[in-house]
């Protein structure tokens, strides 16, 4: 459903000048499962995420989504995406039901089905009790359900979640974790990008490892355990990053998408 | 396969297209958001409701307050004026010397009172200093010597007795920082006047002559204007400077708020990633900026003519008796349709300029740069004699403001034969605002871009080290600002023109080296590659020959356009008169040294500058549009005269075009030469004894002139070398790179897929 290949994204930065952001990555997820995005901060998760959303177009390199280009058939891609991410924010003007059922307006939907949809979702995420607080009104918890709900509202085949358990209680997390299973249950294709790794172990088919805009390594847990002989998640993953880090050191900056690092990229496909 | 094929490339066509029914959607929502905001229900509702009645209430207890506020006047000697006509009657001059007399308040002193300790003069003056009377009038002991009857025969006896006794004449004594005290002077040498002439009259009876047998003829003023005019003519003034300004400020705090607000609260990314098109995005908030810049405009002016018809009332303003009441309500009708284009184009100015910041604070400081641009137009019609012309319908806002006034001041016919213009004028300034807010919101850098701390110390560095091989926009638009204002300082010092060739050389050379030196200089500092830069590439050789058949057809069309602007805005005769020692020095002086510096040296030099750097800079980013429209208006601004100005404004859109379609600046410098040569040259070839010339050239009384048949010829023949222009693949093509150089090619995904 998501074809990732060679992707890269550069930035004009005054500080940094040419700042390379995503650094010719590849990688695909299919149907029916969770893709997990490991990385810390800065490492370029929600360049990634948002490229795949088309709110970013790509400097170069290919990413489809669902079998629309993000590029050429961007309107395609958006019909088939949810996009939920601690920068999309909801409206504080309006209320849950309005902020929803205005989403799947825009996906074109009609009165009836969006109405019986609207009812479905409120009631699979237990949102009837704040339908008609307004979006100022709401804890983060309320807000993360709205956001969820205005990400599914249209039924996509994928759905992206950037950072998505970030500043919510455990309850809220773990309700959220919850949805998302249930949503891979349902056959879709899911990524989930975040920093704590205890929610990739739990939740995630398969994961890469991002820093500083490269993949680092990619595949199942039990793959990544037995390819770096280490059963701690958390010492792989500190392991794969200050060999990452030494590496560079030794090579000098390899900071210049060229072809030499797109060939890394291909081997993590 | 052709068939899907054409199916996918017809389903494109129609996802790039806002849709209707989203854009409907889009707009609903930001309108209903708006409406509960508190801040925007303030600004459109609460304050006009409250705003007006309250100024209004405070204009009224201010008038109340300067009433009782009389001008007050001190005359001192009234004993020197014994036996001369009543000047004044008790607290007020004489009724038949003054109108209004309530509204002035005399107090009046003998001389000798007065002249104890010390001079008269010192006293008054500071009295009048102080504030303590708002005028002096001093009448010295030396007046007394203006007997009523006067010596009408031997005058000299008189000035002799005047000298003696010193001063004689009247004095007012007032301060002109002060306005009342100059009212008052006015006020009171009406007096004088006026009693001067009861003097004179009395003189005249005394030596037996009628004075009214003097008076020639009498003259009576009549304003033949009936009511409504004169109310229209006032309205028509002031109320579309209400509404603009009200329309501006009404569109520029809801667009900051959905956009610049919008990006801080996160909920544009939302918008964005949703299947909403940026064009539905854009056009939905464009209607609801629009439609709140026009409640606001609508609101405000209507409150305000309310309140203040009713203050006008009862202040009596407008003239003794005829109060200005309501503006006449159905002409006003036109200021609506007016209201909506303008609301529209300041709504998108306000939209692409709120696009640039990253929270709402920020977009306030972007209100008061977009002000100064645009309330210069909205001023200009307000002063006076400023009428609805061709030169003033072409001008932006102004020229839709005046088209409004002559409609809501009854003269259709003149406003019927501007309404093409204005409209055009208009609407295209209308189509490249909403384009401009477009790009914003197709632009990453300006959505998601910024919010980085900015230091100097970092940013020169960065300047240096992220050199590219052409100029950035950002540098383009500094190199233009550079070159404009130094030019502007520049032309500021020349006081007089030189009387030899040698201080015209110099004089010419001066703005020439202005220009090209800061494009020099910032392409060798700032950027990796002064020849790209400055775009001295090699276009297709057959483009070399072309430009010089280009130019010497285009001369035709280009004389002929300067007529026309000539036309329309003469040049004063002083500047004619101060261009003529120019001309001829240059008619004087060698031809070789005449098209060199005339010719070669500004095709160089403006060219390297306007089409080469700040082209090559505009260019990018897919700035096509950009890029040939700037240059050409930087290109005329340069001129600095207005009539010159607007002529190179038009043949900088041809230079830009061309330079675009070749990718190089060499075809325009060719271009730029043979046009000036020829400028130059023309009185030269007629005179020569060319037997061709007469073919092509007339001697007429203002220089020589082409032949008509060979303007014709010459212009089919210069848009045949146009279309061929558009034909030749340029050497190179800036738009599309984000970075000149580097490959942004862009794969085709299904080829790739297919492989995976």
């Amino acid at each position: 459903m998501i074809h990732v290949q060679h992707l890269t994204k550069t930035y004009e930065d005054l500080q940094r000048g040419r700042f390379v952001a995503v650094d010719g990555i590849s990688f695909s997820v299919q149907k029916g499962e969770i893709f997990g995005l490991l990385g810390p901060n800065g490492a370029g998760k929600t360049t990634v995420l948002r490229i795949l959303s088309t709110v970013l177009e790509p400097t170069e390199g290919i990413a489809t989504v669902a079998g629309y280009d993000v590029v050429r058939d961007s309107a395609a891609v958006r019909r088939h995406i949810g996009f939920v991410s601690n920068n999309t924010a909801i409206y504080d003007r309006m209320t849950a039901w309005e902020m929803v059922e205005y989403f799947g307006r825009l996906h074109g939907m009609k009165s009836t089905t969006l109405k019986r949809r609207l009812e479905d979702l409120f009631d699979q995420l237990r949102m009837n009790d704040f339908r008609d607080v307004p979006g100022g009104k709401m804890s983060t918890g309320m807000k993360q359900k709205v956001s969820i709900a205005r990400a599914m509202i249209h039924d996509p085949p994928v759905l992206v979640f950037d950072e998505a358990t970030l500043g919510l209680d455990v309850l809220v997390a773990r309700n959220l974790l919850g949805v998302i299973r249930s949503l891979r249950e349902a056959g879709k294709c899911l990524i989930f990008s975040t920093h704590i790794m205890s929610e990739v172990e739990r939740l995630c088919d398969r994961i890469a490892i991002m820093y500083c805009g490269k993949i680092l390594d990619s595949g199942t847990l039990e793959e990544l355990r037995d390819r770096h002989r280490e059963d701690d998640f958390e010492e792989l993953f500190f392991g794969l990053l200050s060999q990452h880090e030494q590496e560079m050191r030794v090579g000098g900056r390899i900071d210049h998408p060229s072809a030499a690092n797109h060939g890394v990229g291909e081997q993590l496909v | 396969m052709s068939d899907s094929s054409r199916a996918i490339r017809r389903q494109a066509e129609l996802a790039g297209k806002p849709r209707a029914s989203a854009v409907w959607l889009i707009y609903m929502r930001e309108m209903r958001d708006q409406l509960r905001d508190r801040r925007t229900l303030f600004t459109i509702a609460v304050l006009p409701i409250m705003l007006y009645p309250l100024v209004g209430m405070l204009l009224l207890q201010i008038a109340q307050f300067t009433r009782q506020n009389p001008t007050s006047v001190c005359l001192i000697g009234t004993e020197n004026i014994e036996g001369a006509p009543p000047l004044f009657e008790g607290e007020t001059f004489a009724p038949e010397l003054i109108e209004q007399p309530d509204a002035l308040e005399l107090l009046t002193y003998r001389w000798d009172e007065l002249s104890a300790d010390r001079p008269v003069r010192d006293k008054a003056n500071e009295w009048v200093k102080t504030g303590a009377f708002d005028l002096v009038v001093l009448i010295p002991p030396g007046f007394k010597d203006n007997e009523l009857m006067g010596d009408l025969v031997g005058t000299e006896t008189k000035s002799t007795s005047a000298e003696e006794n010193g001063e004689s004449d009247i004095e007012l004594l007032f301060n002109v920082g002060s306005d009342q005290s100059v009212v008052a002077r006015q006020r009171v040498a009406g007096v004088l006047a006026a009693w001067r002439g009861e003097w004179i009259k009395e003189r005249l009876s005394g030596v037996g002559i009628d004075a009214e047998m003097l008076l020639p003829f009498e003259w009576s003023d009549t304003d033949i204007a009936p009511e409504r005019t004169r109310e229209a003519a006032f309205w028509s003034k002031l109320l579309p400077f209400i509404m603009l300004v009200w329309a501006m400020t009404g569109a520029f705090y809801p667009a900051v708020d959905l956009v610049a607000g919008e990006k801080e609260r996160g909920t544009l990314e939302t918008l964005l990633c949703s299947p909403a098109l940026r064009s539905e995005i854009v056009w939905g908030k464009l209607g609801a900026v629009a439609s709140f810049s026009m409640l606001t405009a609508l609101l405000n002016a209507g409150s305000m003519l309310l309140t203040s018809s009713l203050v006008f009332q009862h202040m009596g303003v407008g003239g003794a008796g005829a109060a200005l009441g309501a503006p006449p309500l159905v002409p006003m009708l036109w200021l609506f349709v007016a209201l909506v284009p303008l609301s529209c184009l300041f709504s998108a100015l306000a939209l692409a300029v709120a696009a640039m910041a990253q929270s709402s604070k920020e977009g306030q400081y972007y209100l008061m740069p977009l002000m100064m641009v645009t309330l210069p137009l909205v001023m200009l019609p307000m002063l006076p004699g400023t009428t609805l012309n061709i030169g003033t319908s072409l001008i932006p806002v102004s020229g839709m403001f005046l088209l409004v006034r002559a409609l809501v001041e009854g003269q259709y016919g003149t406003a019927l034969f501007y309404v093409p213009m204005v409209a055009t004028v208009t609407g295209s300034c209308l189509w490249l605002a909403a384009r401009w807010a477009r790009r914003q919101f197709e632009d990453e850098a300006v959505l998601f871009g910024g919010g980085e701390q900015w230091e100097l110390g970092m940013w020169v560095r960065h300047l240096w080290r992220d050199r590219q091989i052409a100029a950035t926009p950002a540098q383009a638009y500094a190199c233009g600002a550079i070159v404009l204002v130094t030019l502007f300082f520049a032309r500021l010092t020349i006081s007089e023109m030189p009387q030899d060739f040698a201080g015209i050389a110099k004089l010419v050379m001066m703005p020439q080296v202005l220009i090209v030196f800061p494009a020099l200089i910032m392409a060798t500092m700032l950027t990796t590659s002064v020849r790209q830069s400055l775009r001295l590439r090699m276009p297709h050789w057959t483009t070399l020959p072309l430009a010089v058949l280009f130019g010497i057809t285009l001369h035709p069309s280009y004389v002929m356009l300067s007529k026309m602007i000539n036309h329309v805005y003469p040049v004063s005769e002083e500047a004619a008169a101060a261009m003529k020692p120019f001309a001829e020095q240059i008619a004087s002086a060698p031809w070789a040294a005449v098209v060199l510096l005339m010719a070669l040296v500004p095709a160089i030099c403006e060219e390297l500058a306007f089409r080469g750097f700040i082209f090559g800079g505009l260019v990018r980013e897919k700035g096509k549009l950009r890029a040939v429209v700037l240059t050409a208006i930087m290109f005329g601004i340069s001129h600095g005269v207005l009539q010159q100005s607007i002529a190179a404004s038009v043949m900088g859109i041809a230079l830009g075009w061309i330079t675009l379609r070749t990718g190089s600046i060499v075809p325009c410098i060719l271009i730029h030469f043979t046009n000036n040569a020829l400028s130059v040259s023309l009185g030269r070839i007629a005179d020569s004894g060319w037997s061709a010339a007469p073919v092509f050239l007339t001697q007429t009384e203002l220089g020589p002139s082409y032949q008509p048949f060979w303007t014709l010829i010459s212009m089919g023949i210069a848009v045949t070398c146009l279309l061929y222009f558009g034909t030749v693949s340029p050497a190179t093509d800036e738009s599309e790179s984000e970075l000149v150089g580097s490959h942004h090619d862009y794969v085709d995904p299904t080829a790739s897929l297919a492989s995976a």
